[in-house]
């Protein structure tokens, strides 16, 4: 619920077509007009099914993509979808495509959506997925749609190999998560799963901070977090929104804890950028134990005369 | 107008307890947080510059918080008295009347189309640009007539133009946060505020102070009519100038950094103007005053409440103010 209400209120107002929230899946989903075999003109009017199309779909199937799939701060296929025309998700821009498959979010074009269901267009609606299971599954399920079950299996594969493999009974640093605007991220959610298999523990799913969509800076700091991972928008226009993020008391938390940044394009849709996320966070928390265990050894090495008794044999 | 005059503390008493009650609030207000501070270690820490996260809290969330809570009620409370001795009009305010959301609207052109970057004042001088067009423009349109209800006629196209302008504005920003921040700007927040902010609003708001509390003597001349002040020795036109400018160096330079707040310039001087006398030049200092407190109570009320993410400072007051607001018209109305 909170990080569902949080993104689709953040993201709703201005990317309009990139659907980021939890919930159900793509089996769940209800097509009206059925979709067909083998579609030849697919359009996606969502920036999540634009990267599953272009990375899914047979070439040349793909008749236009979401206009957010050609900007680098938000969008991981910019070179795929170069080629390729846009759209702005309007009903009449996406009709001119005559498109035999729509793809759309959960949480967008609503409008679109339901007026190219009255005109017989074949629509599906793909949910953001909730956790890393959820990406494979949902590569798998819209590899199947879109005529590409063998390259779904080939980017599972892929993914697969560059999750990182994490040591189960390593120490794991407690981290917060500050997005734009201070939210940050609960249980359920894709970014959760993504830190909790990099190894590293959310202040926010389970912990001070539980329960907080957007929780005040003091909060952030008296949480007393290992690890503070920032998911910067890269090359935004200024906002509010992100002055939270270079806030004087966050760059001074950077003294106490290790500080990461982590673009939110790679833990919105499903694709290869989420093995990536989990990846770099893993290798943030491995240099964290590195630093911990020279810390705890410098810190016994300091106590030791104090913790001898006098008189105490020496070991 | 008051039967029973209350039994007045003299000037300089009344002054001191002000001040000393606002001390206090500023120190309740980084008392208060949402997280327990050890006040103590934090002091510790922050005097001897050792970077604990209690120090750390303490002086870049807490300080500035509080202090720019009371630099931006003081503000908004002086130039509420200012310009309703100007206006010689008791509904005279800055956010009533449009001062303000065309201050944030000046801020808002400059922050949201990169230009706060190119130098450091930018932001300021944005709100102030706003906040000087807005009080001219009302001066042209309500300042010859002496009916309340033309001077806020005229205050509300102004607010209406200006909270227009700020939605288009950041519509037209390529940043898709932007338009939810609208809120922002014309509720006004304190909400992780930093000392940086603080640092460079609160010089500009002192010098507008200073320009408003310097004009006390004329002004209380002017309260006899603008033929007397004239005859004796006030020019008006130099008077007028510095009243502008100077709630437009306060309310412009506050605006750009914490957004709008409402009703603040209203309710202060009218809860003060029983304990100076109705002297309109006494009023100026103690209405800052009033501001000041009446900003901090309701930032610490939002911080207080069990209301996450906290409630907007402007809906704090407007929830007090609005019907303070209608109270008054309805007086007017029956006198």
């Amino acid at each position: 619920m909170r990080g569902g209400l949080a993104r689709t209120c953040i993201r709703g107002g201005g990317l309009g077509l990139a659907a980021v929230a939890a919930g159900v899946g793509l089996a769940s989903v209800a097509v009206a007009a059925a979709p067909p075999q083998r579609p030849q003109r697919i359009v996606s009017v969502n920036l999540c099914t634009d990267e599953l199309a272009l990375r899914l779909a047979r070439p040349g199937t793909v008749a236009s993509v979401s206009y957010l799939s050609r900007r680098p701060d938000t969008s991981n296929v910019v070179a795929e979808a170069a080629a390729i025309p846009v759209n702005y998700g309007l009903v009449e821009d996406v009709v001119s495509f005559r498109p035999d498959l729509v793809l759309a979010g959960l949480y967008t074009t609503r409008n679109t959506v339901t007026l190219l269901r009255a005109l017989a267009v074949p629509v599906v609606e793909i949910d953001t997925p909730p956790s890393i299971d959820g990406v494979r599954q949902q590569i798998r399920d819209v590899g199947a749609l879109l005529d590409g079950a063998e390259r779904a299996e080939a980017q599972i594969k892929a993914f697969d190999a560059r999750l990182p493999r994490v040591d189960p009974h390593a120490p794991r640093p407690r981290a917060v998560v500050v997005r734009a605007s201070g939210f940050t991220t609960g249980p359920g959610t894709l970014l959760n799963d993504i830190l909790t298999r990099a190894g590293i523990d959310n202040l926010a799913a389970a912990g001070p901070l539980a329960g907080q969509a957007q929780p005040p800076l003091e909060a952030v700091i008296q949480a007393r977090p290992d690890m503070l991972i920032l998911t910067d928008e890269e090359g935004e226009a200024p906002a509010l929104a992100g002055e939270v993020l270079v806030h004087p008391a966050l760059k001074a938390l950077a003294k106490h804890a290790r500080v990461v940044t982590l673009p939110a394009r790679l833990w919105t849709c499903s694709g290869p950028g989420v093995a990536e996320a989990v990846a770099r966070l893993a290798l943030a928390a491995d240099d964290w134990r590195a630093a911990h265990r020279a810390g705890a050894a410098a810190n016994q090495a300091s106590l030791r005369p104090e913790s001898a008794l006098p008189g105490s044999a020496p070991p | 107008m008051i039967r029973h005059p209350l039994p007045m503390l003299p000037w300089p008493w009344l002054v001191a307890v002000l001040l000393v009650a606002t001390v206090a609030l500023t120190l309740a207000s980084v008392a208060i947080g949402y997280a327990p501070l050890n006040l103590g270690a934090a002091i510790a820490g922050a005097w001897s510059g050792r970077d604990s996260m209690d120090a750390l809290v303490l002086v870049q969330l807490r300080l500035p918080r509080a202090l720019l809570g009371a630099f931006m009620g003081f503000s908004l409370g002086v130039s509420g008295a200012a310009l309703q001795g100007l206006l010689r009009n008791p509904l005279a305010e800055p956010g009533v009347i449009g001062v303000s959301g065309a201050a944030a609207f000046g801020a808002v052109c400059v922050f949201y189309f990169g230009f706060a970057g190119a130098f450091a004042l930018a932001l300021p001088l944005g709100g102030m640009v706003g906040a000087l067009v807005a009080t001219l423009l009302l001066f042209r349109m309500a300042g010859a007539s002496r009916s309340p209800t033309g001077l806020i006629l005229a205050g509300v196209a102004i607010n209406a133009l200006a909270g227009a302008f700020t939605a288009l504005a950041l519509n037209l920003s390529p940043n898709p946060y932007a338009a939810l921040e609208i809120v922002f700007w014309l509720m006004g927040s304190l909400a992780d505020r930093s000392m940086a902010q603080f640092l460079l609003a609160a010089p500009l708001m002192v010098l507008g102070w200073i320009a408003l509390l310097a004009s006390a003597r004329n002004l209380e001349a002017l309260a006899l009519g603008e033929d007397t002040a004239a005859s004796l020795g006030v020019n008006l036109q130099r008077l007028r100038l510095q009243l502008v400018l100077g709630s437009a160096l306060a309310v412009g330079s506050a605006v750009s950094v914490t957004g709008a707040v409402g009703f603040v310039g209203l309710v202060a001087p009218h809860l003060m103007r029983p304990l100076v006398g109705h002297r309109p030049g006494r009023l100026l200092l103690v209405s800052g005053f009033a501001g000041a407190m009446i900003v901090l109570c309701a930032d610490m009320a939002v911080r207080l409440l069990p209301v996450q993410p906290e409630l907007k400072l402007g809906v704090m007051t407007a929830l007090v103010g609005a019907p303070f607001l209608i109270s008054m018209l309805q007086g007017r109305r029956r006198a």
